[in-house]
């Protein structure tokens, strides 16, 4: 088992970090059986994650401050991803329709989409000292291409 | 950030999209493609060489280009597909509607072709 975390206090530095990030952590396991594309597909939700956190988090004047834990256990990457915004409703965003085609797809909205197609076990809630944690899954064999709903 | 973008007729336009295309420089790409479709610019080859991050509101602001151009019959093609935006392409099902090529010559000799 190994793990990465990295704080940050710049939304934009912790979006143009996350692609080293997740390098420092695939070289971390270079020589194990993870498919070479589940740490493009973390560097993608995260990158989603963090984007709406710049776009729609509010911190009520408090400087934003983010923590991202990387961990792999058990053939499957573990992602927590801790803030200091007031949260938003995750549940009631998350995709339900099926659009019927590529074209149909919204032009914003489609970052949960994508979240949701990539990560198992995902999940929002808020901690004891009132941070709001995403946390998510990637087990190795995971093919995002078969969740993606359409 | 602005986009490098090359004419190579009267109707078809390269745009190189650089390092990252995201939710902080998408209304620029729009910006930009939308100043070539004025100037009846129909046909636009995306080239990904250098491309490390594309996310949903970039490939929301590629089928921005493609509703606006695709009524008069206007073309988005994919070219030099990176690894990284290989992963979105495949999981948006986008290669459904944005031919990819494996360089710009080869997407503009198709595009010349038909």
């Amino acid at each position: 088992m190994g793990s990465v975390t990295k704080e940050y206090q710049d939304l934009n530095r912790a979006l143009d970090d996350v692609r080293d990030l997740c390098r420092e952590w695939a070289a971390m396991h270079e020589a194990s059986s993870f498919e070479r594309n589940i740490f493009r597909y973390v560097r993608l939700v995260l990158h989603e994650w963090l984007a709406n956190l710049h776009q729609h988090g509010q911190f009520d004047g408090r400087m934003p401050v983010v923590r991202i834990r990387l961990t792999t256990e058990d053939r499957h990457v573990y992602c927590e991803v801790r803030d200091n915004s007031t949260g938003f409703d995750l549940a009631s965003n998350l995709p339900t329709d099926s659009p019927t085609s590529p074209e149909a797809l919204p032009e914003r909205g489609m970052g949960l989409r994508i979240i949701d197609a990539c990560t198992q076990q995902l999940s929002y809630d808020q901690t004891e000292d009132g941070h709001c944690r995403f946390t998510f899954s990637i087990p190795a064999d995971h093919d995002p291409w078969l969740r993606m709903r359409f | 950030m602005s986009f490098d973008v090359e004419p190579l007729s009267s109707d078809t336009a390269v745009v190189y999209v650089g390092s990252s295309l995201d939710f902080r420089n998408a209304d620029e790409f729009k910006s930009t493609f939308q100043e070539y479709v004025a100037d009846d610019v129909r046909n636009f080859i995306l080239d990904f060489s250098d491309t490390e991050v594309l996310d949903s509101s970039g490939l929301g602001a590629i089928f921005s280009l493609y509703r606006e151009i695709s009524p008069d019959d206007g073309q988005v093609a994919f070219a030099n597909v990176s690894q990284p935006v290989q992963v979105v392409v495949q999981l948006t099902r986008t290669y459904k509607v944005f031919q990819q090529f494996s360089s710009v010559q080869a997407a503009e000799e198709a595009f010349s072709s038909q």
